[in-house]
């Protein structure tokens, strides 16, 4: 929706008489809207603003050219520099915070540098953390594959770090006591303090590097027009009345002027090890055993609660049967990337109104065991139901007539047999909610895919083998698993059917 | 003592039984004889409390259900107790062996421990001629052999009578014999049963035979007198 106005100002320009000017392609930037304010983020009327927003106008228009915004995720969309630009979503450039690293100079060209940032500790004003140097053990939430990550991992692997996706979200948990800090780039860092009074930075900010347009190695030509259009923005002022504008204006960007002259991009050592490979393998081992772990868990729970909401369904009265089909089809009619949100961000928030101590339970771990188990107990109720009402009537009556109680032939005659039955559907389901654990990352659990996405980050030449490697653990979880269940079924089943 | 007094059922608009009346004598057997569709399985299903009725009185060693009435489970249970039943289609639990079979009367509907029910269900199930099969899941067991572990399951928990439902029609005929012997010898030892049959051979067996049609007991009395 917030795209509306930009398309109608696209067609305005179409239908203006034809200009003496030559008719040129937009110039196509990619950016993470999620990623948030001040970089780019919605004001009251919907309309994305921010201090890149205008970059890129400012940009397009010294370059002749139309700007379009193309939203992605940050962590994925220097991808997209590897498709053509005409494709769906395809970009000229990328242009969001996206710093100057090695490992993408190798891949991509890269612009002169628009803005130096630093990396601040931000925490609470009362009851968080004291400086750098007390971030052992302390939960540090930080964007998963950002510079202020390696950072951590580098610096500070003693801290407890939480690799998220966006900025809003983590302040908010820090302002809640849910987390006790996070590092964030200097800009993010100025535009949050403002709305949370009660957080502060701590310790010296890290002067940590530049952030860069990244474009086809191929476009040569372009990236020359961008560092011209950049140089004449930084030296005549434009960048500067932009980054007032936002508040982000300081005296280490007076250090990108003197830059401009120097050769462009400046020396970088490799930071990565020689054989990066045991290293890379054993953090995705790690990551794998969470994902077993958050599988492992959760599943009996939403086995259990299936059954029990499925005998309630087919057995017990309209007052329990209603309410639990309700649940059923609540639960399985929303995603479970939703739910996790709610269960993580939202319930303890509810919680905590009447018991600060019961909310601060609700840790990441916790609430994606919490979350996966209630998502799956919905779809295991269905599968315990149509298991039950498969059973014939003759069992229950032949149970009756034995003197027992209509629970106890419930329980000691129609499940075990129901249970049987639907070991197969119920096997996939595990199969699938291994594969599910994914969505976890959502809520800050570094699980497989989760540091898939990390390591990626800081290994972009690596894709493949990485691919690869994380697909093969997967399949060495679920493999063993459906050949246990085939087992299972063989064993379980054995002489079970043809009596009525 | 089974006393049937004017049993009227219902299925929908179809009456099923029409005043049906019958006594059963201890220690004998009682047969329920009559073309299909006269309503025979349904009131023995009445009997046990499995089929409701609208009118009518069942009395059976003490308990009493009244139709048209809503019954608690506990006084079902308690008339399920002292009677048993043997369906057409055994209804044997296919997720347990034949002595799980006959154990899980005992142990889940008396309490019994399952030490003392598994004692019990082996003796019963000698009894019956299946010494061999204590360990067989019933899909492994031939329709005879199925239908008398179903005997032995009805005679694990000592009801004071036991209903057949026509507990030969589901069998090949060459199996009918050996189901129809345990009976013979059941009903020889004095056990109380009412059974719903279309082998008159078998029927002449009994000390009274009831004649169903049309959801009405229309005649009674001892096997020469009847058929």
């Amino acid at each position: 929706m917030a795209r509306y106005p930009l398309f109608a100002f696209a067609a305005l320009l179409a239908s203006l008489p034809a200009s003496a000017q030559e008719k040129k392609p937009p110039l196509r930037w990619g950016t993470d809207p999620t990623g948030g304010a001040p970089f780019i983020y919605q004001n009251a009327d919907g309309r994305y603003i921010g201090f890149e927003v205008e970059l890129a106008e400012y940009l397009a228009t010294k370059l002749g050219r139309e700007s379009v915004l193309v939203d992605g995720t940050w962590a994925n969309l220097p991808q997209q520099l590897n498709k053509s630009t005409d494709v769906e979503k395809g970009v000229d450039v990328i242009l969001n915070g996206y710093e100057l690293r090695r490992d993408m100079v190798e891949q991509f060209g890269v612009s002169r540098a628009y803005y130096a940032y630093r990396l601040a500790l931000i925490t609470r004003k009362e009851g968080g953390v004291a400086g750098w140097s007390d971030l052992k053990g302390k939960s540090v939430a930080v964007l998963g594959g950002s510079v202020a990550h390696d950072h951590l991992n580098k610096h500070h692997p003693d801290a407890d770090i939480q690799p998220s996706e966006d900025v809003a979200n983590v302040m908010k948990l820090v302002n809640d006591r849910r987390m006790d800090a996070t590092v964030q780039d200097s800009p993010a860092a100025v535009h949050f303090l403002k709305e949370y009074p009660t957080l502060t930075t701590v310790g010296e900010s890290v002067k940590a590097g530049y952030y860069v347009i990244y474009y086809r190695k191929a476009d040569v030509e372009l990236g020359e027009k961008l560092n011209a259009a950049i140089a004449d923005g930084l030296r005549d002022g434009t960048f500067r009345r932009i980054y007032e504008k936002y508040g982000l204006w300081n005296d280490d960007q007076q250090e990108l002027l003197p830059l401009l002259d120097q050769p462009w991009p400046p020396e970088m050592e490799s930071t990565r090890e020689a054989n990066p490979w045991p290293r890379l393998f054993l953090e995705l081992l790690k990551a794998a055993w969470i994902t077993v772990k958050l599988s492992c868990l959760s599943f009996p729970l939403a086995v259990l609660v299936g059954l029990g909401v499925a005998v309630g369904r087919v057995y017990g009265p309209k007052w329990v049967g209603v309410p639990l089909g309700v649940y059923v089809e609540v639960i399985r009619g929303t995603p479970l990337l939703l739910q996790l949100y709610a269960l993580f961000y939202m319930l303890p928030v509810f919680v905590q109104m009447f018991s600060p101590d019961l909310a601060a339970m609700f840790s990441p771990f916790v609430c994606g065991i919490i979350g996966l188990a209630v998502n799956y107990s919905a779809y295991e109720a269905e599968n315990y139901r149509a298991g039950l009402l498969a059973i014939p009537k003759g069992q229950t009556e032949a149970a009756l007539a034995l003197g027992m109680s209509r629970w106890t032939a419930i329980r000691t005659v129609v499940v075990p047999q129901a249970i049987r039955i639907v070991i197969p559907p119920v096997t996939n389901d595990f199969i699938a909610l291994f594969k599910d654990t994914s969505v976890c990352s959502a809520i800050l659990i570094t699980e497989l895919t989760r540091k898939y996405n990390e390591l990626y980050n800081f290994n972009r030449d690596l894709i493949v083998q990485l691919v690869f490697l994380t697909a093969g653990l997967y399949l060495c979880m679920s493999y063993p698993l459906a050949l246990v269940a085939r087992r299972l079924e063989k064993h379980l089943g054995k002489g079970d059917r043809g009596a009525a | 003592m089974i006393r049937v007094s004017e049993v009227v059922k219902y299925h929908g608009p179809v009456r099923i039984l029409d005043g049906a009346t019958l006594t059963a004598a201890p220690g004998q057997m009682t047969a329920l004889v009559g073309p299909s569709g006269g309503g025979k399985s349904t009131l023995l299903r009445c009997i046990n409390g499995l089929e409701q009725f609208q009118a009518g009185t069942v009395e059976a060693f003490g308990h009493t259900l009244v139709g048209g009435q809503p019954i608690p489970q506990a006084s079902l249970q308690k008339l399920r107790r002292s009677v048993g039943m043997v369906f057409q289609q055994f209804h044997l639990f296919p997720h347990l062996t034949a002595l799980e079979n006959v154990m899980s009367g005992p142990v889940h509907a008396l309490g019994k421990s399952r030490a003392e029910a598994a004692a019990a269900a082996e003796k019963l199930l000698e009894r019956v001629g299946l010494k061999d099969k204590l360990d067989s899941k019933p899909a492994n067991l031939s329709g005879g052999q199925q239908q008398r572990v179903a005997i032995a399951r009805a005679l694990a928990v000592e009801p004071s009578a036991i209903l057949f439902d026509e507990p030969t029609s589901a069998l090949d005929p060459h199996m009918v014999g050996e189901v129809l012997a345990v009976m013979r010898d059941l009903a020889a030892s004095g056990q109380t049963m009412i059974v719903v049959t279309h082998d008159t051979d078998f029927a002449r067996r009994a000390a009274v035979i009831h004649t169903m049609a049309d959801g009405k007991v229309v005649a009674s009395g001892p096997p020469d007198a009847v058929l």
